[in-house]
């Protein structure tokens, strides 16, 4: 140690000729980092309120509030995001698990008021002024706190498929199943999808978790087809999915499929409290599902029931519509025979006219009507009398009884809603080339696009814009089906387009068979004049209150003939709100 | 011959796990653990004492002790740990093996309320000052309880649980 | 006490302190006989809190037990999970992570570096040191978003990819940094003044080092090998080239000049990785973050911090929260046992250089 050790030091000194380390804030703006967590940003209009900022929020920074006129969209629950900042540790959980993407961050971090209220506040809504900041916190898609994307359902081949009518889809094993069903965000806003609103997230985080006959007592708590909604369920609720948003929405339906179908024995699995039996009878005109719906719940109840049905089978349209390799006739049975193990009567091949019908109201305390629709509409065009023009209702009917049906090898399916599609993929199951002619264009039909693409692998060809004209008859027992082309002509925004025919152009087809598929209708003969007079039915549909019933009093109905999605769930929805009415009427509260 | 198999030899070894290449774990008896310690010290070459730590398994009505200790020649860690009666949480001191012990006890000590015979200083406040309930860091202490009572709840949540708002919004549609 | 004895406070409020703590002493003349560690000033309960929370909602929370240098806290806390959970992440994770922790140590050093000149009245290098640890905090911000707390390092990787062009920046700013030591050493270690204070000042009895469970540069000092980088090698660690610095004098000089060469450490390695980092991806996919759940294990992580050995002490029950998270900071030994027994002795003018040599940190030692 010497001299040098003293002087070194005052190098030091140096620094007053450099420029300082500091930015003379607030004379310069220093703009943070591009993924810098400032204040938050959220789009209202793609947030859709789904709460799971605020379940993952590390601090209870996150409130959710109603927003003034603000109207809740479809899947909405009305409900905004409101951040406190002086809660908030800026970790951007929030924006990660947001699974719409709408909440954001900017990179603004500077913002002085002297009011403490306005660091709470809800983004978005209460305009701050760094709404429009380009730069800050994002969600990256792949890497955030959402999966968005769904386990893969395994099919058979489309070439295997045709050959038999072998189930199509093959379901998920139990690793998928728990996989898929732990994308569920539990936000809750899929039930206002359901028709029947069932308790979806509680059953698929039960099933994430493992509990499977925990999931199925659940969705037995409101639905006794549980199997079959898992098979061929119409899924509202997963378009109403907050995962769907930006991504695959979780497959609801599939998973029901997946807890249903591991159990053989329904009995050892659903814990009933049956009520102390009742002195009151219930008929039930129909054993389709809402039908037998109504018919477990009021059984559970304690009331008399009796299920009439015309048919020598139960299911109504799930058993003579539905086509087997999407709904096995076993997966019916084992629900059915489930139901009707809590005491209900049934009557097969018990077609109810209007004597009987008289009868019947004078033996039960209430009716139940779950009629469905049993008619289809005809083309209405010259010739459709001809007997190789046939209904897919009547022909589908057949194959499912196993009642002999030909249908040739050239066959067109008039259609374009999921009726058609199954008359399609049947007729191709019997080994007939098929066409689909549909009025529309392909993108309009109201079929389910995974039917409507299941439908094209098996090598169904899809004809748009067409329209018949008349069916003539064609030599050797062959069908000739007479038609124009439509040009779609726009109604104006938010309307459907609509087809119109081009005059003046003429096509025809030969084929063995012309399959209608264009929907079908209420047949309500068989009910008494009197009955029917005081009936009051709204466009083809019988008119009901909130608790299903009719005009009658005493007389409720469901399921098709009275609600106009015309699903199996919307039926089974029926069936359970007609239960709760039903009881009521019966306890003179109604 | 294995770690395990010695320790076996000599005390009650009640689980042994190999966590990772550099990590045992070995859970043995309150009477075991003082002599294994010293054994473990003297003989195995664990002449660090790393950390005390204490787990509270309040359903089985037990607390656990854990010791880690390190080997600086081997550089391997092993966690020596035993349950202790939750109803009589006594033991005893360890830190005439350890100076950094008596730290550790005090901690354990006043945060979970274990008695280390012997510790001189263990009753000596080191976080707290003038606690007046449970040591806090017990399963059966609830923080927001505590927290309520004593700073009431926050003006500006507005209370609301959104999950459950849905879900009973529709349990309201079940009913009918 | 006897009646020439003079008790005296040091802290919470004392610039000499490093942080909110105290150090209650006795004095006789200007030499303490007695000195006992109070610390309780800071308490907020993360080990409490974490047993009542989701995993997802701790990853928050952990880079708060020590605020200079938080990712520490996150690296340990994700590997703990990790290790407990059956997680394994991608090499790419593993490298941003060993890049992450050298950024912050190099931070973490160079504040140090001027705190240590601070501690003994020289004012000038620790605003220096607190100006050039903002180039790495810049580097932070453009890479976490954040720049103290940087909720980067979670459960199953890192949350971002390194953005465009941050290699040459990172480099740039190594380059820049190692041209201005020279100019601290200038005014620290070719100082007459503090070569004075510090050689031969507090010497640590080599024995006290391993039974004492002294760690880190303390124990580097004193010729102990012990960096857990080497010993335990974590994350990247066993793929860089580097050997453990140590120093023979056991004083507060030793522990100076070991932490001014992993000044020079951490910048060589920071630009070996950078020179190494694999490309790929960064984060594996979680199990749904608001209902996972763990099997139950038992473990405990631990890496080199600029203080010494950190560590996660870790108990899960198969729930979906942690039964226990133990924190071990190195400070808690350094800060009570270790400093209660070196500060007798001494004069108390060298008590607050003793303590930023032993580099005590409050809130690691009540979590
Ligand atoms: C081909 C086809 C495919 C379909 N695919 C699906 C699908 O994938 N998903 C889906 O959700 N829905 C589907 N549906 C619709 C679904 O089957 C119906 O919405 C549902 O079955 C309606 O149930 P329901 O209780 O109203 O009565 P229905 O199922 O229509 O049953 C009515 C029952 O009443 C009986 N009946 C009628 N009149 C009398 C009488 N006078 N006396 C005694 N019994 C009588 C009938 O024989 C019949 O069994 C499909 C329908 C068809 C036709
Ligand atoms: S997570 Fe996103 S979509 Fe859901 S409420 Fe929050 S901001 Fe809205
Ligand atoms: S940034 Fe973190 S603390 Fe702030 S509101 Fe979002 S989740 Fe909560």
């Amino acid at each position: 140690m010497g001299l040098k050790e003293v002087l070194k030091p005052l190098g030091a000194w140096r620094q007053i000729a450099r420029r300082p380390h500091t930015i003379l804030v607030p004379t310069i703006k220093r703009e943070a980092a591009e993924r810098y967590r400032g204040f938050h940003v959220n789009d209202l209009e793609k947030c859709i309120g789904c709460g799971t900022c605020a379940a993952v929020c590390p601090n209870e920074a996150i409130d959710m509030v109603k927003v003034e006129g603000f109207e809740a969209k479809k899947g909405d629950s009305g409900y905004r995001p409101r951040i406190d900042y002086g809660r908030c540790c800026w970790c951007a959980l929030c924006v990660d698990s947001c699974p719409t993407t709408s909440l954001k961050m900017t990179n603004e971090y500077i913002w002085i008021r002297d009011v403490p209220e306005d660091f709470v506040y809800i983004p978005g809504y209460d305009i701050k002024g760094f709404e429009d900041k380009e730069k800050g916190y994002r969600k990256d898609k792949e890497h955030g706190l959402t999966n968005y994307n769904r386990v893969p359902m395994r099919e058979l081949d489309p070439g295997e498929r045709v050959k038999s009518f072998a189930e199509v889809v093959i379901g998920y094993t139990e690793e998928e199943a728990r996989k898929e069903a732990d994308r569920c965000v539990g936000c809750g806003l899929c039930i206002a999808g359901c028709p029947d609103r069932m308790h979806i997230p509680d059953y698929i985080r039960a099933i994430a978790s493992g509990e499977y006959e925990r999931s199925v007592n659940i969705m037995y708590e409101n639905n006794p087809f549980a199997e079959l909604c898992g098979k061929v369920c119409t899924r509202r609720c997963e378009s109403y999915c907050s995962i769907g948003h930006e991504g695959d929405p979780v497959a609801i339906r599939w998973l029901k499929r997946f807890a249903t179908e591991r159990f053989s024995d329904l009995k050892e699995v659903i814990k009933v409290r049956k009520q102390e039996p009742k002195d009151k009878s219930v008929g039930i005109i129909g054993a389709g599902p809402g039908g037998l719906t109504a018919a477990y719940y009021l059984s559970l109840k304690g009331y008399k029931v009796t299920v009439y049905e015309a048919m020598p089978e139960v299911g109504g349209m799930t058993m003579a519509g539905i086509p087997k390799y999407r709904f096995p006739f076993p997966s019916l049975k084992k629900q059915v025979d489930f139901i009707l193990s809590h005491g209900a009567d049934l009557k097969l091949n018990y077609y109810v006219d209007p004597e009987k019908f008289r009868e019947l109201m004078k033996r039960h305390d209430a009716i139940y009507l779950g009629v469905g629709l049993m008619k289809p509409w005809n083309l209405g065009v010259p010739g459709e009398e001809h007997p190789n023009v046939i209904y897919a209702i009547d022909f589908l009917r057949k194959v499912n009884f196993n009642e002999p049906v030909e249908i040739g090898k050239e066959v067109v399916v008039i259609g374009g809603g999921d009726v058609a599609m199954d008359a399609a993929r049947v007729s191709r199951r019997m080994g007939a080339r098929v066409t689909i002619a549909y009025r529309r264009r392909k993108i309009d039909m109201p079929a389910d696009h995974e039917e409507i693409e299941g439908a094209e692998e098996e090598g169904v060809e899809i004809w748009e814009k067409i329209i018949p004209l008349r069916v003539e008859d064609a030599p050797e027992g062959k069908v000739k089906l007479v038609y124009g082309k439509a040009k779609m002509v726009d109604q104006g925004p938010g309307k459907r387009p609509k087809p119109v025919l081009i005059e003046g152009e003429e096509y025809e087809m030969v084929v063995d068979r012309i399959i209608v598929a264009i929907g079908q209708q209420a047949d309500l003969s068989f009910l008494p004049e009197e009955i029917e007079e005081k009936l009051e039915v709204e466009r083809g549909r019988i008119k009901v209150n909130e608790r299903q019933m009719t005009s009658i009093p005493g007389l409720f109905a469901g399921g098709d003939v009275a609600n106009r999605v015309a699903d199996a769930i919307s039926a089974i929805a029926d069936g359970l709100r007609a239960v709760k009415g039903i009881e009521l009427y019966l306890k003179g509260e109604l | 011959m294995e770690l395990v198999e010695r320790l076996k030899k000599k005390f009650e070894v009640i689980g042994f796990k190999k966590q990772r290449k550099d990590l045992f774990i070995v859970e043995t008896t309150k009477k075991d653990l003082i002599p294994m310690l010293f054994y473990l010290k003297e003989y195995e070459g664990f002449r660090t004492l790393t950390l005390i730590s204490y787990v509270d398994w309040i359903e089985e009505g037990k607390f656990q002790l854990s010791y880690i200790l390190w080997n600086s020649r081997t550089k391997d860690n092993i966690i020596v740990e035993f349950r202790l009666d939750r109803e009589k949480p006594d033991f005893e001191t360890i830190y005439r093996m350890w100076p950094q012990a008596e730290a550790y006890e005090r901690e354990i000590h006043e945060m979970f309320g274990v008695n280390f015979e012997g510790n001189p200083t263990q009753h000596e406040e080191l976080i707290l000052e003038d606690w007046d309930d449970i040591p806090p860091m017990r399963r059966d202490f609830d923080t927001l309880k505590y927290s309520m009572e004593r700073f009431g709840e926050r003006e500006s949540k507005s209370g609301i649980n959104i999950r459950k708002e849905i879900s009973e919004q529709y349990d309201e549609w079940r009913r009918k | 006490m006897s009646k020439e004895e003079v008790r005296l406070f040091i802290g919470p409020q004392h610039p000499g302190i490093t942080g909110n703590m105290s150090i209650e002493l006795l004095l006789k003349g200007d030499t303490i006989t007695w000195a006992k560690t109070h610390i309780g000033y800071l308490h907020r309960a993360f080990e409490k809190l974490m047993e009542r929370r989701i995993f997802i909602k701790s990853f928050p929370l952990v880079c708060r037990i020590c605020v200079p240098e938080p990712d520490t806290n996150e690296e340990n806390f994700a590997r703990g999970l990790e290790e407990l959970a059956g997680i394994e992440i991608p090499e790419r994770a593993k490298w941003i992570r060993t890049l992450v922790l050298e950024l912050s140590r190099l931070q973490m050093l160079i504040m140090w570096y001027g705190g240590i000149a601070g501690s003994m009245g020289l004012s000038t290098p620790v605003q220096w040191g607190i100006g050039d640890r903002d180039y790495i905090l810049d580097l932070f911000e453009e890479l976490t978003g954040a720049r103290i707390y940087h909720i980067y390092i979670m459960p199953g990787g890192v949350r971002k990819d390194l953005p465009d062009g941050f290699e040459e920046k990172v480099l740039r700013a190594m380059d820049m940094i190692e041209k201005k030591l020279p100019e601290y050493d200038e005014i620290i270690m070719e100082n007459a003044v503090v070569q004075k204070r510090l050689k031969g000042l507090a010497k640590i009895p080599k024995g006290w080092v391993e039974e004492m469970g002294i760690t880190g540069p303390v124990a580097r000092a004193c010729g102990f090998p012990f960096d857990v980088r080497k010993d335990s090698p974590y994350e990247a660690y066993d793929q860089l080239d580097f050997d453990v610095i140590t120093e023979e004098g056991c004083d507060v000089w030793s522990m100076l000049l070991v932490r001014r060469r992993e000044i020079d450490l951490s910048i060589k390695l920071i630009r070996q990785i950078i020179d190494k980092m694999p490309k790929g991806e960064f984060l594996t996919r979680l199990p749904n973050v608001l209902y996972w759940k763990i099997p139950s294990g038992e473990t405990y992580v631990k890496s080199e911090s600029t203080r010494g050995e950190f560590g996660y002490y870790m108990v899960t029950d198969g729930s979906d929260k942690p039964r226990r998270v133990h924190v071990k900071g190195p400070s808690f030994i350094h800060g009570i046992t270790l400093a209660e027994r070196l500060l007798v002795g001494q004069n108390i003018a060298d008590v607050a250089p003793i303590l930023v040599a032993l580099q005590i940190c409050p809130p690691e030692m009540e979590r």
